[in-house]
């Protein structure tokens, strides 16, 4: 990439190039090829997870609002799909539907309730709702959800009549949606609102300022990482044919928020590799102690003060500062190009 | 009001919520000052309420003292705080506000796995000291000395913080740097070192909560949670970074938790919940909360 530098804008193009969307195509290929790489249940909790991530990332990484209760939208939407499938045998689509609309429906009103508030606040209330909702299963509303046993008997389901209960065919199905997802992603970033997300997290008091709704944008992308929170968790009880009220619980959220932070916040593929790499961790870990935690919980506070920006976010910086000072020591050789 | 409940048992439901709510009050205070001092969300505050649970327990089987327990659970987990906030939360200060909120989480969880290594997976009990055994009996009401230990003894832990905070040099500082702390840093005062106490405060006082509730609970690796949330919508409730707010939220969900569990035990766990969403909706800034800090 030796070229010589003609002017200003051309060094701009250079430092901060437009982003491909090959970016979208080569994580496809990769993600197709996955289970042949690793094993087949580990591939496809990456892709889940990594979908869960790809909607937190838009409202944590590119809006800067940290939610603690995003479990709430993963576990009611496996809740909504194995419900919707157990009680009323609907078929694959109306559950993922069901699922949808729940999320979307909670969000509507956790975030009309909380989304004014101040980021730590809105941290803590958005905590306190999810525990709310994994006590309201495991107590409450015990005689629909089974309570801590988790809800069982959702009857299998095909698509195409390939049956989905069978590793690889879910697995490319949930690969399917998730890459839909992806690109959806992609062009949501690329389009004027994912620009004014950016916009906000950089400096909320200007966009305010330039005339924007700010409550309005951070309740909407609450919604929309919503969706794919919901989303996620319908595919989760497709694949697992059972939902764990596990998914409810706090730890869910907190894993979502580290898988984020550890791929790299504000970065397109961050939460995929994010989920991927602390999965893999997981996994590794569980096969010699139980005490995961520990050794995750660890690592996650050495990144939070070595590498708060992440596996994709270092590696953005790192890459960043190559090409400066490349381009530095050019435009030294040529002051007529600075 | 409900025909099965009568005073006698409404008065002694009360006073258990009290009493829940003192530790309650204990916790968000903790939290509160924290906040307001570092303007850092501890996550592990809780956490740190566990270790004082378990500081308890071994202090209490090494020296069969139960006074001494609390005390070295408060020297400890303080002492504790003040490594933590050394080491770990000073780097933080001045970068993403939400870094060290997400530092403390990951405390949140490494923790309580290294308490489940040391003291294994199932809970410590702690015996009831004994000169606070047995009962008070008022009346028809038969009041439980601990709860009562609890209550007398939470009053006094916040009259003599009151004190230190309205009447002594080093409490008037923290009220500054609280409200302005660059200003105080100016006038040649060293605010880190300030931060460093207020956080050991923050902390002694979530140990305080632990210690003092670990007889009636039993210390386990997992109750740091469901403390660090109760801290969170009493600090919700409350108002953030609000004293009095802590006060009165944790011994309005104190009495409300312990009122659900006689009526419909079933929600006694999701009723601070629903409490906070209904505070929420009325009051957004929480019954105590200043406007600009919401």
């Amino acid at each position: 990439m030796e070229h010589p530098i003609e002017n200003r804008e051309a060094i701009l193009k250079e430092v901060a190039p437009k982003p491909q969307s090959s970016v979208v195509w080569g994580a496809a290929l990769v993600l197709a090829a996955l289970p042949f790489v690793v094993s087949v249940p580990l591939a496809t909790e990456i892709l889940i997870w990594g979908l869960f991530g790809l909607g937190f990332n838009l409202l944590l990484g590119y809006t800067g609002v940290l939610s603690f209760g995003h479990a709430a939208y993963f576990g009611l939407g496996a809740y909504a799909a194995g419900l919707a499938m157990r009680y009323w045998n609907v078929g694959i689509g109306a559950a993922i539907a069901a699922a949808v609309a729940a999320s979307v429906l909670l969000a509507c009103f956790i975030g009309a309730l909380a989304i004014r508030r101040r980021g730590v606040y809105f941290a803590m209330i958005s905590l306190a709702f999810g525990q709310m909702l994994y006590f309201l299963a495991l107590s409450p509303l015990k005689h629909i959800t089974r309570g801590e046993d988790g809800l069982t008997h959702i009857p299998l389901v095909d698509v195409f009549s390939v049956a989905l209960h069978k590793p690889r065919p879910i697995y490319y199905f949930i690969y399917a949606v998730t890459m839909i997802m992806l690109y959806v992603t992609w062009r949501i970033l690329q389009s004027p609102f994912g620009r004014l997300l950016r916009a906000f997290r950089e400096n909320e008091e200007r966009a305010k300022a330039c005339g924007f709704n700010t409550t309005l944008v951070k309740f909407l992308t609450l919604v929309l990482s919503a969706l794919y929170g919901g989303l996620a968790g319908a595919l989760n009880t497709l694949y697992l044919n059972y939902v764990p009220l596990a998914t409810l619980f706090w730890l869910t959220s907190g894993t979502i928020v580290m898988m984020t932070i550890l791929g790299g916040k504000g970065t397109f593929l961050g939460p995929l590799i994010g989920a991927a790499v602390f999965l893999f961790l997981q996994n590794t870990i569980s096969l010699f102690t139980p005490r995961w935690e520990l050794f995750v919980g660890s690592i996650f506070v050495i990144i939070i003060l070595v590498f708060p920006g992440g596996i994709m976010g270092t590696l953005q910086v790192f890459l960043l500062d190559r090409k400066m000072a490349r381009l530095r020591k050019q435009a030294g050789a040529d002051p007529q190009g600075g | 009001m409900f025909s099965d409940i009568n005073w006698t048992v409404f008065f002694m439901q009360l006073f258990f919520g009290l009493a829940l709510g003192s530790i309650f009050v204990l916790l968000a205070s903790g939290l509160s000052i924290i906040y307001g001092l570092l303007d850092v969300v501890n996550f592990a505050h809780g956490t740190f309420a566990m270790l004082g649970a378990y500081a308890v327990f071994v202090a209490v089987s090494l020296s069969g003292s139960f006074a001494v327990g609390i005390a070295s659970a408060v020297v400890i987990v303080a002492l504790l705080g003040v490594a933590i906030e050394l080491f770990l939360l000073k780097p933080l200060y001045g970068k993403d506000p939400l870094l060290p909120l997400l530092l403390t989480f990951g405390l949140s969880i490494a923790v309580p796995d290294l308490v489940k290594i040391v003291f294994g997976l199932t809970g410590k009990p702690v015996d009831y000291p004994a000169a606070l055994g047995g009962a008070t009996i008022v009346g028809p009401v038969i009041l439980s000395n601990y709860r009562l230990f609890i209550i007398v003894f939470t009053l006094a832990i916040l009259i003599s913080l009151w004190l230190f905070l309205k009447k002594s040099d080093l409490g008037m500082i923290i009220r500054a740097a609280t409200r302005d702390s660059l200003m105080v840093q100016i006038l040649g005062t060293n605010t880190s070192g300030i931060w460093t106490i207020g956080f050991a405060i923050g902390t002694g006082l979530a140990a305080l909560a632990g210690a003092i509730a670990v007889p009636m609970l039993a210390a386990t690796p997992d109750m740091g949670v469901e403390m660090t949330m109760v801290a969170f919508v009493v600090t919700v409730v409350g108002g953030l970074g609000s004293l009095g707010g802590a006060i009165v939220g944790g011994l309005l969900i104190g009495v409300i938790v312990a009122f659900t569990s006689l009526i419909a035990g079933e929600y006694s766990s999701v009723a601070m919940y629903f409490c906070m969403a209904v505070i929420l909706l009325i009051r957004p800034r929480g019954l105590f909360g200043e406007s600009g800090r919401e």
